[in-house]
């Protein structure tokens, strides 16, 4: 209390040093009990041993000897439980990585999937300028369908809400008008996507590469073209969603195809074994693609 | 006597609307030109060409049955080939230093108009045999370099009650078994009638070796190499944990692991 003003600093020094040596005396004795935690008992023991040794040249065995006693015990009642925090809070942290990664690498293959095929750009556009001559009303149609296409096939960013079957089979159908019109009488579509089920969520990109892969392998390389059928249903808890050719057939030898091996991946990173692609063969020719997921209602404050 | 004259060319492509473009392009710029064919696939395109002899041919890159560069070969010599396409990277380039001519749809009118220019003045000449340059196209349009094209990168099998293609990369093994080859992936096992001789032929020895007279295993399936109590070698497969036993005359698979 008699201290004067001009020793106030001193003493705020002092509280600092003190407080430091505090924090350094915790952090020792954190240490200390990290490694008695991990440390295996043979080492301990063997520590043990030495530390008597010590203690007996200096004379003074008893506080090594309290010191030793504490350690055992204390290894043996609270080593086990820090151990534990600590493999918990690896694990933890562990998985927070994974998940991050596993999400960068869903949006790096969803990225991957969602490249417009130029071929297929360039072709429609030679398409709407044959018809701006000759059928501008068609042109136009045609045209409105490709904006559509383009707006949906585009990677969303900012958007967070998850992508829905009904958005998926939009984006389909957008790019089946325009193949119908290409392709004439060479191609029928039939779709089956119950109302109930436009909600459901369904990965981007996915049904669309099915379609775009039905059409390229199976229909166009058939010269009388057949049909498309998109149809979706659930059974089990899981959303199956069938995309079928009367095309060509599947050629064993094809070589996988990047689309299909990136669907592969996605559902792995995407459901962890929940989800899967089957390539059936019908018994009457053509190629059948099956993508099944979990059946999920997209949260409603996504519109 | 002018009539018979007259030039005449054949158009194949498998969009009706892109023939039609085409068509009416060459009208424009052609008058004289007659349309003596339309084709919408590579394989009417090259019965057309025979049966009707036309000077000139304009065929579409890919389309059914048999594409644009495979129906150049079929009718390499018999009329003057101009390729259409609307995007093929590697198609362009090579057309670029060939003697062969190409337009890009949309069919831009001037650049149609030298092409029609190029064709009058060979038109006296005999089209030229191009084996060389078509055989450099299709390699290039099957996607560059020596890509293995024909190896099995798809098996056809029953699993319950349908015949799903399965993916060579998700089968650990083969295995012979009575009238049967088993395949085993991670998740299930189905029968297929191709038996382990056929097999070894048409998988990618990379991909899959075979350890016995009786099985093949996918390389990157193989766990460890391990020996068992009367010191046969025994490959334990991931994900599967079966032991698959390696026989004598394939042991040298493994010898530098």
């Amino acid at each position: 209390m008699n201290t004067g003003n001009e020793e106030m600093p001193l003493s705020d020094t002092t509280k600092q040093n003190l407080r430091e040596l505090r924090d350094a005396a915790v952090e020792l004795w954190w240490r200390f009990f990290d490694w008695l935690a991990v440390v295996p008992w043979k080492t301990l023991a063997i520590v043990s041993v030495l530390m008597l040794v010590l203690g007996g040249i200096l004379q003074s065995p008893q506080p090594f000897f309290i010191l030793i006693v504490a350690s055992f015990i204390i290894k043996a009642v609270a080593g086990g439980k820090r151990r534990a925090d600590l493999t918990a809070s690896q694990a933890i942290q562990r998985a927070d990585t994974e998940q991050h990664e596993r999400a960068i690498l869903e949006a790096h293959l969803a990225a991957l999937q969602a490249q417009i095929e130029p071929h297929f750009l360039f072709n429609t556009l030679a398409s709407i300028d044959q018809l701006i001559l000759t059928d501008p009303p068609r042109a136009s149609r045609m045209q409105q369908s490709l904006i559509r296409y383009l707006r949906s096939a585009m990677p969303k960013m900012r958007d967070g809400a998850r992508p829905t079957l009904g958005q998926q089979v939009d984006l389909s159908r957008a790019f089946l008008e325009i193949m119908a019109v290409r392709m004439d009488d060479r191609l029928r579509t039939a779709l089956h996507v119950p109302a109930g089920l436009q909600s459901a969520v369904f990965p981007s990109m996915m049904l669309q590469t099915l379609v775009e892969n039905a059409i390229r392998h199976g229909l166009e390389p058939k010269a009388v073209g057949g049909l498309l059928s998109i149809q979706a249903e659930v059974a089990d808890g899981k959303l199956a969603v069938h995309v079928r050719d009367t095309g060509v057939g599947f050629a064993p030898q094809s070589a996988a195809g990047v689309g299909l091996a990136n669907i592969r991946e996605r559902l792995k990173v995407l459901y962890n074994g929940r989800a899967e692609l089957v390539i059936g063969v019908p018994a009457d020719g053509g190629t059948c693609a099956t993508i099944t997921v979990p059946y999920e209602i997209a949260a409603a404050d996504a519109a | 006597m002018q009539d018979t004259r007259a030039p005449t060319a054949v158009i194949a492509d498998d969009e009706r609307l892109m023939r039609e473009q085409i068509a009416a392009r060459l009208r424009d710029a052609w008058p004289e030109l007659r349309i003596v064919g339309e084709a919408a696939n590579g394989r009417e395109a090259v019965a057309l060409v025979r049966s009707r002899e036309p000077d000139i041919v304009f065929l579409d890159i890919r389309m059914p049955e048999m594409d644009g560069i495979e129906a150049a070969q079929a009718l390499s010599g018999s009329a003057h080939v101009v390729f259409v396409t609307a995007y093929d990277e590697y198609a362009i380039t090579a057309f670029d230093h060939g003697a062969v001519d190409y337009l890009l749809k949309p069919a831009d009118p001037e650049r149609v108009a030298i092409t029609c220019q190029r064709l009058r003045e060979r038109l006296d000449t005999r089209p030229e045999p191009m084996g060389e340059l078509l055989a450099e196209l299709s390699q290039r349009l099957a996607g560059g370099a020596a890509r293995p094209r024909d190896h099995l990168r798809w098996v056809q099998a029953s699993v319950g009650n349908g015949i799903r293609m399965i993916p060579t990369s998700d089968i650990l093994f083969f295995r012979a078994d009575e009238k049967y080859t088993r395949v085993q992936t991670g998740v299930f096992e189905a029968l297929i009638r191709k038996p382990i001789k056929e097999l070894v032929d048409e998988l990618d020895p990379d991909e899959f070796w075979q350890i016995h007279r009786a099985i093949l295993v996918r390389v990157d399936a193989v766990d460890k190499v391990s020996r068992d109590d009367r010191g046969r070698q025994v490959v334990t497969v991931k994900g599967s944990g079966e032991k698959l036993e390696v026989s004598r005359s394939f042991g040298h698979l493994f010898r530098q692991m």
